[in-house]
C-alpha cells in the first residue's frame, strides 16, 4: 500500500510540481509566526490571519473556516489542478481537518492512525496507528476528525476512549490517558482543542446512555484539570412547552412530572455527548459548545424533564469548566435533532441593529442560529434550509413521518463563514424518514436507540449547500446537490467557498452568490471538512475523499491536495 | 442524591448476581464447552461458535443473559451467578480461542438473495466484512442453523437485546434470512 501511495503521488507531483523534494529537512520553516518544532500559544491565537499553516479543526478558535489567503481565488479557481495525493493505509469513512504547520500536514483515518506529511509533495514522513484497547463504540463508522496541535506536540482522541499526545517530529507516544470508561459507551470522534496548554475534548456516546462532559487535559501531563458534565443533577428544566423557533413540541408534561416522581432525575444515563469542537473566546476566557441529545434518542418516558442542558449551547469558563449560560434549542427531544455542527464567533448584528459578539449555530432543525454570545440568548434564526414537515409529530411504534429526518438539517458537518458579506455557509441533508418508539431499559453500555429512525425508501433524497445571511437570517442563495451532505465546508478570502459530496465530486463555489466555479471527481466520497495552505508562496486547498459510513458512501483513503496549475 | 439506576435496575427481569462463589475458570469453560465443544465447534448446528468470537461481544451477550435482556433456559441461570470481572474472564478465555474451521453449506442462488437482503437491511454498516469488533459479533463462518434461528429470533422480537436489529429483520423475508444464513456460514476470513 506505501509503495503504490508513493506511487501515485510521485507521478502527479512530478506532473505539476517538478523538482519537487522529499525529505523531510528540506520543508521551508518561514512562518509569520513561530517555527516548525514549535507551535505557540500566539500562533493559535492569531490562526484568523495566517495564509501560511491551518491550526485548528476549524481553522482558528472562533472557528469561522474563513482562510485569509487569496491566491486562488474566483478569478483562476478553473486552473486548480491536483498537485498530490497521499494514500492512507485504512480504507475507510473520512473526516478528517488537515492540520499544517510550516509545511507539515497531519491527517488522520479511521481507526485511529495518524500520518504527517511533507505538505508540498504529499511525502509520508511518520505514521502512527493507535494501539487499540479490547472496548472500542462507534454507533456511526469508525471516524476520526483530525488532531489539534501545541508546542511540538500532536493530540487525538480514540474509539476506544483514550486521549493521545504524539512528538510531532517522529509520532511517537508521548502519554496516554483515558477519558471515560469506553465499556459505558464512551468514546472519542472529535478533534481536540488546544489553548493554553489545555486539550479540551468532549464525548460520544449519546446513543449509549453516557452522561456527557467536556474535560481539560494538562496538555503536558495528561492530567485531568477540569470537567464540566453536560447534564447536571437537576436536569429538569422549566417543563418547555415550545422549541426555539416557538413550536410546540406536544410534550405531555403531567405525564412527564408523574413519572419524575416515581423515577427520579435520569441525569446518569441522560447522553448528552460534545463530539465536536468547542469556539474559544480569548477575550472573556470562555468556550461555546453544543451538547448532543438525550439517551435514549427515541424513547421520553424514561428522562422527564427538558433534559438539561441536552440539545444546547452552553458556555463555561475556560480556565475552570465552570457553568456561565446555555440556550437549549430542543426540550426533551424524542427525534434525535441535537446540536452537533461546532458553534462560531463572529460578530452579528442585534435585534436593534447593533454590533454585539455572536455565536452561530447551523441546527439538525435546518436552521441557523444567531446568539448573542454574553448570555446565550437568541438573537434569531433563519429561514429553514431544508423542508420541514409535521414537526414536532410524535414518535410511534408504527413510525411517524416528519421533515427533517433524525440525520437534520446540518450534521456534525462544521459551517464556514465570510465576515465581509456577513454569511454562514452550511451543508444541508434532505433524508425523509419514519420516527418510532419502542420502550427498552437502560442496557449497560449498549446501543440504547429506544426505538428507530427508518428511511423513507420511496421519497427523494437530496442535499444542499446554502448560505445565510446571519444579520438577517434571510437565505441568500442555495444550491442543491444530487445526495445529501456531510462533511464539512471552507470558505477563503479568495470569493470561494469548498465542499465535497458523496458521489466524489469536490466542487468551488462562488462565495457572494454560489455560482458554481470548479469541480473535481475525486474517485470516493469527498465527506470530510477542506483546509488551506500555503507553502514556498503556494496556496493549497486539501481535503480527504474517504466516503462515509453512516451514508455509505463510496470508500476511499484518498488526501488530496491542490494547486494551480503552473 | 436520586438513584435513577437503581430504579432502572428494578424493571430488569433479573438482576445478575454480585458474584458465583467459589469461581474456578477451569470449572465455568468445562460448563460451557458441554454445549459450545471442547474443541471450539458445539456440539449442535443451532448453538454458537464462541471460541474466536469477540472478547466483549461475549461479556455483554453473558450480562445480558444474567440481567433478562437476553432470554435462554440454559443460559439464564448460568449467566446470572457472574459477576462483571467473572463474565470477562469466561469472555476472554474463548475470545484468545482460535476460531473453529466448521464448514458451511450454501445453495445455488444463496448469494443473490443474501445480497438483495444485506443491501436492503443495511448489515454491512455495522457488520463491516463479518469479521465483528468489539461490539459487533463475528457472523463468518458462524453455525448456520444458529444465525437463522437469531435472525427469526429478532424478526419474531422472541430475542430482544438488540433492538436495532428487530427493526431491520422486519423486513427481510424468511427466506432472505435462511439464505443470509447460509451465506454467512460459508465465509472465510483469512
Amino acid at each position: 500500500m506505501k509503495t503504490k501511495a508513493l506511487a501515485a503521488a510521485a507521478a502527479i507531483v512530478l506532473c505539476s510540481h517538478a523538482g519537487s523534494l522529499w525529505a523531510q529537512d528540506e520543508v521551508s520553516h518561514g512562518t509569520l509566526y513561530g517555527d516548525l518544532q514549535n507551535v505557540t500559544q500566539s500562533m493559535l491565537n492569531r490562526a484568523s490571519g495566517d495564509g501560511n499553516n491551518f491550526l485548528h479543526a476549524n481553522g482558528n478558535y472562533q472557528q469561522t473556516r474563513y482562510y485569509p489567503a487569496s491566491q486562488i481565488n474566483t478569478g483562476n479557481v478553473k486552473n486548480l489542478r491536483p498537485a498530490w495525493i497521499f494514500q492512507t493505509e485504512i480504507v475507510d469513512s473520512m473526516e478528517t481537518s488537515p492540520i499544517v504547520v510550516n509545511g507539515i500536514m497531519y491527517v488522520t483515518t479511521a481507526f485511529n492512525h495518524v500520518y504527517a506529511l511533507d505538505a508540498r509533495t504529499g511525502q509520508e514522513i511518520w505514521h502512527y496507528t493507535h494501539a487499540m484497547g479490547p472496548v472500542t463504540t462507534y454507533c456511526c463508522g469508525p471516524n476520526n476528525r483530525g488532531v489539534a496541535v501545541s508546542g511540538d506536540r500532536v493530540f487525538m482522541g480514540t474509539l476506544d476512549a483514550k486521549l493521545v499526545a504524539l512528538d510531532a517530529k517522529t509520532g511517537k507516544q508521548l502519554w496516554e490517558t483515558e477519558i471515560a470508561d469506553p465499556e459505558l459507551g464512551y468514546s472519542e470522534t472529535m478533534a481536540p482543542t488546544v489553548v493554553d496548554d489545555m486539550v479540551l475534548i468532549g464525548t460520544n456516546g449519546g446513543e449509549y446512555g453516557i452522561r456527557g462532559f467536556v474535560k481539560a487535559f494538562d496538555a503536558a501531563s495528561g492530567e485531568l484539570k477540569w470537567t464540566f458534565n453536560t447534564v447536571p443533577e437537576d436536569s429538569v428544566g422549566v417543563w418547555a412547552t415550545h422549541d426555539a423557533t416557538g413550536r410546540d413540541m406536544l410534550r405531555d408534561i403531567e405525564a412527564e412530572k408523574a413519572a419524575l416522581a416515581s423515577m427520579g432525575d435520569p441525569y446518569e444515563t441522560l447522553g448528552g455527548g460534545v463530539w465536536q469542537n468547542p469556539a474559544v473566546d480569548l477575550e472573556s476566557r470562555r468556550i461555546y459548545f453544543v451538547v448532543g441529545n438525550p439517551s435514549p434518542d427515541l424513547d421520553g418516558s424514561l428522562r422527564p424533564g427538558d433534559n438539561l442542558y441536552t440539545d444546547s449551547l452552553v458556555s463555561v469558563n475556560l480556565d475552570t469548566g465552570e457553568y456561565i449560560c446555555h440556550f437549549q434549542y430542543i426540550a426533551h427531544d424524542v427525534w434525535d435533532l441535537d446540536a452537533v455542527s461546532p458553534p462560531i464567533i463572529t460578530t452579528v448584528k442585534d435585534a436593534e441593529g447593533n454590533d454585539v459578539k455572536g455565536i452561530l449555530h447551523g441546527g439538525k432543525t435546518g436552521h441557523v442560529y444567531v446568539h448573542k454570545a454574553d448570555d446565550c440568548s437568541l438573537i434569531r434564526f433563519s429561514e429553514a434550509m431544508v423542508p420541514q414537515e409535521n414537526m414536532w409529530v410524535l414518535p410511534t411504534a408504527e413510525g411517524a413521518r416528519m421533515l427533517p429526518g433524525a440525520n437534520g438539517g446540518v450534521e456534525w458537518s462544521p459551517m464556514a463563514t465570510d465576515p465581509n458579506l456577513h454569511m454562514a455557509y452550511a451543508i444541508n441533508l434532505h433524508q425523509p424518514m419514519t420516527y418510532h418508539v419502542e420502550s427498552t431499559p437502560y442496557p449497560e453500555g449498549k446501543i440504547w436507540l429506544g426505538g428507530a429512525f427508518k428511511v423513507i425508501p420511496e421519497e427523494e433524497q437530496w442535499g444542499n449547500v446554502t448560505a445565510v445571511d446571519y444579520n438577517t437570517g434571510a437565505i441568500a442563495w442555495q444550491v442543491r446537490t444530487a445526495e445529501p451532505m456531510i462533511g464539512g465546508i471552507l470558505a477563503t478570502a479568495g470569493g470561494l467557498v469548498f465542499t465535497g459530496e458523496g458521489n466524489g465530486l469536490f466542487k468551488a463555489y462562488d462565495s457572494s452568490n454560489g455560482g458554481e466555479l470548479w469541480r473535481f471527481q475525486a474517485g470516493a466520497g469527498v465527506n470530510a471538512p477542506p483546509s488551506s495552505y500555503t507553502v514556498e508562496g503556494r496556496q493549497y486547498i486539501v481535503v480527504a475523499a474517504g466516503g462515509n459510513a453512516q451514508l455509505n458512501y463510496k470508500r476511499g483513503n484518498n488526501i488530496i491536495a491542490f494547486a494551480l496549475s503552473d | 442524591m436520586k438513584l435513577p439506576l437503581l430504579v432502572l435496575a428494578g424493571c430488569l427481569a433479573a438482576v445478575p448476581a454480585l458474584a458465583k462463589d467459589n469461581f474456578v475458570l477451569e470449572d465455568e469453560v468445562a460448563l460451557c464447552t458441554g454445549c459450545h465443544g471442547e474443541d471450539g465447534v458445539p456440539v449442535a448446528t443451532d448453538y454458537p461458535i464462541i471460541a474466536g468470537q469477540q472478547y466483549f461481544y461475549i461479556f455483554t451477550q453473558l450480562r445480558d443473559f444474567g440481567a433478562g435482556r437476553r432470554e435462554n433456559e440454559t443460559m439464564t441461570p448460568i449467566a446470572a451467578e457472574y459477576d462483571r470481572d467473572q463474565a470477562k474472564e469466561i469472555a476472554q478465555y474463548f475470545a484468545d480461542k482460535p476460531w473453529p474451521d466448521v464448514p458451511g453449506s450454501s445453495q445455488e442462488g444463496d448469494r443473490q438473495l443474501a445480497e438483495k437482503a444485506m443491501t436492503a437491511a443495511e448489515c454491512s454498516a455495522c457488520h463491516g466484512k463479518w469479521q465483528g469488533d468489539s461490539r459487533i459479533p463475528r457472523l463468518a463462518g458462524q453455525q448456520v442453523d444458529y444465525l437463522a434461528t437469531t435472525m427469526l429470533d429478532f424478526k419474531s422480537k422472541t430475542r430482544k437485546n438488540a433492538p436495532d436489529m428487530s427493526n431491520l429483520m422486519a423486513d427481510v423475508s424468511d427466506d432472505e434470512i435462511h439464505a443470509l444464513a447460509r451465506y454467512l456460514s460459508t465465509v472465510v476470513i483469512h
